[in-house]
């Protein structure tokens, strides 16, 4: 099957070459004649968007021995006329797709004749006894006469064929190969598309991690101002009242039994929003036993298996931390499963994912969720949520931890 | 007193009622938004509303705009923050019976309890962290730099709404001194005399805000 895709990849070749050198002489022409006129902009903007479907096309066609089309290295194009103009000459990709169609034709046509006559050679050879007979022999040379006049002979080609295909099968792979290898070097996105890609990826993380880590601030204070801030006022207020009864020799025992409960509310309070904003024994021990923590105070049961080298960097365990945190709160909250697993593996990159055996159904766009991506992403990590209705949910997070 | 009590947060909302009901006041209705707010003023007509700044939907600064709303009538507002910014828009009618206080002074009872007097009956009471803001925009000003140290003592008291008594208690100082120092502070400062302690706590504050 390879290599019959290959063989079609290099005779469609034969024909893409010849298109495309013409398609490249024409518009060439066109643009120049174009350029010193009013519709320099347009014509310029039509052929070149013509020119990447075709060039599309091609990286389709690469298909056929790559088992995948080749990725498409144009950037987004903003503004109109001249503008627009300016952005599409200034990529590369525009430029070595033209140069694509102008190599493709002296090399389409020759790995494509190459591969057509290898192929006829072997086709004939092995299928000699079929048709060998109705060819004329006289003018033949003696040799000829012999092999192809003779049923001995005929069956002497056929093995000669038998020997022949694989070396014809490997040359047409490698000619398929050669030709598609050439094709990436100039169809696929370049160093240029790369990096102006990977800056848009960076501005778009770095954007989201400023809004998470506003709301995130904005959460904490909140907590706080409702919680402990408060309870410590509330405390207050109940000694103000006790210290005024006291004046007046009133017994005043319940409102300090009170006041204290407050506090101890209060400090409880401040316990669990420090421990929401880094847990203290992620600090002290590292993610095994910050998970093992984790997993104790979790109402279903849970099992962890970690697999890593000593600490990791401290964003990438405290990220880690939270994916599961938050992996276990919603399987508690929303699964009513039975038990979760998590696991982390990983030396170059830490995996960690959380599953539990719940009804599945999460919404990947809640807001908890989305948090978790964003401090994933922050950390140039990954995260995915499958949970196809009938369960099971499964949280995945990649990072990167080279630390 | 006849008050209204306006907070989201149930444990401070209890706390403060207790703490009128127990000190002779009436709570006549204790809401936790400012839509309940603003209708509850309208059917009890206070002596005074107690105002929590940060109440439902948004818990933005709903409390401030829904007293400046309920103006003239008497509005004190307690919150867990003071923004020097929120004093200001309060003060801006300059017809007192305003009060601005943070939370945590209810626990000093009895001052608490001379505010919500003193703002009913149309008067000021400006917490002492909303004064150091007005003092801490005021280092460069001509004027407050020529006060002597316990004339910025004074003047302080004086922009909380305190009276001359009061602040004659606070400072241990005779009713007369206070008088004298009042005097001294208000001619450094270029503001005309007065004798109505609230009109004179206006002019104070109008003055540490320009």
């Amino acid at each position: 099957m390879r290599t019959a895709r290959s063989f079609v990849y290099l005779v469609t070749s034969l024909l893409a070459g010849p298109v495309g050198l013409l398609w490249t002489l024409a518009t060439t022409a066109v643009t120049t004649i174009g350029a010193v006129t009013a519709l320099g902009a347009p014509v310029f903007l039509t052929v070149t968007w013509l020119d990447r479907r075709l060039a599309t096309a091609e990286r389709r066609r690469a298909a056929l021995v790559l088992g995948s089309p080749i990725g498409s290295p144009y950037l987004p194009v903003t503004g109109s006329g001249w503008a627009r103009v300016r952005q599409v000459a200034a990529q590369p990709a525009t430029w070595r797709d033209m140069a694509w169609f102008v190599l493709l034709f002296p090399l389409g046509l020759s790995l494509g004749i190459v591969a057509v006559v290898t192929a006829a050679v072997t086709a004939g050879a092995l299928t000699a006894p079929a048709w060998a007979w109705s060819v004329p022999e006289r003018n033949a040379p003696p040799i000829g006469q012999h092999l192809m006049g003779t049923t001995g002979g005929r069956l002497l080609l056929t093995l000669a064929g038998l020997a022949l295909a694989p070396v014809a099968v490997w040359l047409l792979r490698r000619l398929a190969r050669l030709q598609v290898t050439v094709a990436v070097a100039l169809l696929a996105p370049g160093e240029h598309g790369r990096l102006v890609r990977r800056t848009q990826e960076l501005a778009a993380t770095r954007a989201r991690v400023v809004d998470a880590q506003a709301a995130e601030l904005r959460r904490i204070e909140r907590d706080l101002h409702d919680g402990a801030q408060a309870r410590i006022v509330a405390a207050g207020m109940t000694l103000a009242l006790a210290e005024r009864r006291a004046r007046t020799g009133t017994a005043i025992l319940n409102d300090v039994v009170t006041a204290r409960r407050q506090l101890d509310n209060a400090l409880a309070e401040l316990r669990r929003l420090v421990r929401g904003i880094h847990p203290p024994i992620l600090t002290d021990r590292g993610l095994p036993a910050a998970l093992s923590a984790l997993a104790a105070d979790c109402p279903v049961p849970v099992t962890i298996s970690v697999g890593l080298p000593e600490r990791l960097a401290p964003a990438v365990e405290s990220a880690a931390y939270f994916v599961v945190a938050e992996g276990l709160a919603n399987a508690v909250k929303h699964a009513g499963g039975s038990g979760c697993s998590v696991t982390l593996t990983g030396s170059e990159r830490l995996t960690v994912s959380v599953s539990d055996d719940g009804p599945g159904g999460a919404d990947p766009k809640g807001s908890g969720l989305d948090g978790l991506r964003r401090r994933v992403e922050a950390l140039d990590g990954t995260f995915s949520v499958t949970s196809p209705p009938g369960g099971p949910t499964r949280l995945t997070a990649e990072f990167p931890c080279a630390s | 007193m006849r008050i209204v009590i306006a907070e989201d947060l149930l444990l401070l909302r209890d706390g403060l009622v207790h703490i009128l009901t127990s000190t002779d006041h009436e709570v006549v209705a204790a809401v936790d938004t400012a839509e309940a707010l603003l209708q509850a003023v309208a059917d009890h007509h206070p002596d005074l509303s107690i105002v929590d700044v940060r109440l439902p939907p948004t818990f933005r600064d709903e409390g401030i705009r829904a007293a400046l709303r309920l103006r003239p009538s008497p509005v004190l507002i307690l919150s867990q923050y003071v923004e020097r910014t929120y004093a200001a828009e309060l003060l801006a009618d300059g017809r007192g019976a305003v009060g601005y206080l943070l939370k945590d002074r209810v626990t000093a009872l009895d001052d608490f309890l001379d505010a919500i007097e003193r703002v009913a009956a149309g008067g000021t009471a400006m917490d002492p962290e909303v004064v150091r803001q007005l003092f801490a925009r005021n280092t460069n000003n001509q004027g407050v730099a020529t006060l002597t140290p316990r004339e910025r003592e004074v003047l302080g008291l004086v922009a909380q709404g305190l009276s001359n008594s009061a602040i004659s208690t606070a400072l241990v100082l005779a009713p007369v001194s206070v008088e004298k120092h009042i005097g001294n502070i208000f001619a450094k400062l270029g503001l005309p005399p007065s004798d109505d302690s609230h009109r004179r706590v206006l002019a104070v504050l109008a003055y540490l805000n320009a």
